[in-house]
């Protein structure tokens, strides 16, 4: 019993730095001269160097900078429409007296078992049409059409107790300020879990991003980063990885934070 | 109490997400349907109705939509099948690993296991590009160190395979095991100890106990696992740019070139509205078929 324990400490701990190390290089390259990064045969950097950041951080061929303005901005634009939206809409449905409610939610939920790939093509006409491509509407307002939100803040709210609503209507608060005083502090965990949902989406989203931007200084962190690569501009290997270190630590920072949250909302996702 | 008023102002707490939902999600279904329908070249202003001609041209054998599709369809599909069954099996054996753990490390492991989710795919294919690289990468260095010869990762079949699928499960994998890590853990307990003093093996409580308790869950990660490799684009896109050949070049890349590159927006429309008829006629069959095999087990006991 014991023995076997430890084989899988083990094992678990060889998988662990597999999994690791592809990050672990990634940063430890970051800080090698251009010479160690291409020569390879060491791991960590024998020299200790930040040329790689300054000289990434100052080239104006890739504006890592502006990509990370640009990816932290329409996330968090998209969280906030998100939230708000999903919250009032799955409130108002679990509880209020909403007319056509029991069309209404069905409608939505339903909708989340479309493939994706049917809205791409026309909502590029869209903004096309609009003549919003390579602007950030395109990059915010799409995700707020998702119905995962409203479909799990429904549940949660289907089960919230009576009483507390009812004590505030006692109080002579209308529909609104019940919502915001009493049924949205007690959703808070939930809202979390819907934030870093929806961050994660939009920070790493590829292909609606990479077609409906075209300039340098309108790309996300994954678009630029995946254009840059493409058209090798970073010829150094240093100064790629300490671009693609910048790019994630932003989501990494999100994701180890909310890690919690985000697990919660995954497994609530399984429960059908 | 219920008045007309009451229910308008409740039907304001709607409104918002209601407009969201019809400007991004109902209009564009409905108008991707009607893009199908014609000859819409993405910089020409006319688009002339053709009724299901852009449909029947990909299904017409020998024309360049048909070729794309096929090809597109053929390479998605092995996609598909290398990655599901991985993602799904080791995600459960990494869930069973982690709750083997002492559970003062458990957060650790599963946290180390579940990272690279959090990355984006570009940075994925960076890294990943860098590795498997033919004279420089990390892969071959070690396979040399082994007095092994370099492999082509990514310019030579099965090799460009294999590097995605490794990519793709080492990128996403901890998804898959977080739900088997929740569906493991409300498995009843009192289940494995009545199956103990019956004197059951470790083998045998897995497949009595434990796959029939996580059966739906498992319906869903092979559903989703499937949709999502369905989905694939940034992993051959970015490493493998279709090649070598077009022999990675999976269906999406297919409908973006005819889409952006052809500017066939119309055929590219019907091309996207077969794929998601595909994959939601593949969700619903698996659905069924796991379905029925649960009722099967279920008169048989």
């Amino acid at each position: 019993m014991r023995k076997s324990k430890i084989i899988n400490i083990v094992f678990a701990s060889i998988l662990a730095i597999l999994f690791l190390i592809p990050l672990v290089w990634m940063v430890s390259t970051s800080f090698k001269s251009d010479f160690e990064a291409i020569g390879g045969g060491t791991f960590f950097p024998q020299e200790f160097t930040f040329q790689n950041y300054i000289s990434t951080l100052t080239s104006t061929s890739v504006p890592i900078l502006r990509w990370l303005f640009n990816s932290l901005f329409v996330g968090f634009a998209g969280v906030a429409i998100v939230v708000v939206i999903d919250s009032m809409a799955a409130y108002a449905l679990a509880r209020l007296d909403v007319p056509f409610k029991k069309v209404l939610f069905p409608l939505f939920v339903s909708t989340l078992m479309i493939p994706w790939v049917i809205t791409f093509l026309p909502l590029y006409q869209q903004f096309s049409n609009l003549g919003l491509l390579n602007t950030y509407a395109p990059l915010i307002l799409p995700y707020s059409a998702n119905a995962f939100g409203v479909f799990l803040l429904y549940q949660f709210f289907r089960s919230f107790p009576k009483e507390l609503e009812e004590a505030a209507r006692m109080d002579g608060a209308n529909k609104w300020q019940i919502f915001m005083k009493v049924v949205i502090p007690s959703a808070r965990p939930l809202i979390a879990t819907l934030a870093i949902f929806t961050f994660m989406a939009i920070y790493n989203d590829f292909l609606w991003p990479l077609v409906t931007t075209s300039t340098p200084e309108m790309r996300t962190v994954t678009t630029g980063i995946a254009i840059m690569q493409q058209g090798s501009f970073v010829s150094s290997y240093g100064q790629l990885m300490a671009l693609t270190t910048l790019a994630t630590i932003p989501i990494l920072i999100v994701f180890l934070i909310g890690q919690k949250w985000f697990i919660r909302g995954i497994t609530q996702s399984g429960i059908k | 109490m219920k008045s007309k008023a009451s229910g308008f102002t409740s039907f304001l707490f709607v409104l918002p997400y209601l407009i969201m939902f019809t400007l991004f999600l109902v209009f564009p279904l409905i108008y991707g349907i009607y893009i199908s329908f014609h000859d819409w070249n993405l910089i020409s202003p006319i688009h002339p109705f053709v009724g299901l001609e852009n449909y029947s041209a990909i299904f017409i054998s020998g024309t360049p939509e048909n070729r794309v599709f096929l090809n597109g369809l053929k390479n998605t599909a092995q996609f598909v099948i290398y990655s599901v069954p991985l993602l799904v099996i080791v995600g459960l054996g990494l869930a069973m690993l982690v709750n083997s753990l002492p559970e003062k490390i458990r957060g650790f492991f599963r946290t180390a296991y579940f990272l690279p989710y959090a990355i984006s795919v570009s940075v994925i294919a960076v890294l990943w590009l860098w590795m498997l690289d033919s004279n420089s990468g990390l892969m071959n260095q070690f396979l040399n160190s082994l007095g092994m010869d370099s492999i082509p990762w990514l310019t030579r079949l099965p090799f460009a395979w294999i590097s995605l699928v490794i990519a793709t499960v080492w990128w996403t994998i901890g998804f898959n095991m977080i739900i088997f890590i929740n569906a493991l853990n409300e498995v009843p307990e009192d289940l494995y100890e009545a199956a103990e003093i019956d004197g059951a093996s470790k083998w045998h409580k897995f497949l009595h106990i434990t796959l029939p308790t996580i059966r739906p869950i498992m319906i869903f990660v092979i559903i989703t696992s499937t949709i999502a490799s369905f989905n694939v684009y940034g992993q051959p896109y970015l490493m493998t740019r279709g090649g070598p050949g077009e022999s990675t070049e999976v269906l999406l890349m297919g409908i973006v070139q005819q889409a952006f590159q052809l500017r066939q927006m119309g055929s590219a429309a019907a091309m996207a509205m077969l794929m998601a008829l595909i994959m939601i006629v593949i969700s619903v069959g698996q659905f069924l078929v796991t379905r029925s095999g649960e009722r099967k087990e279920k008169n048989n006991a």
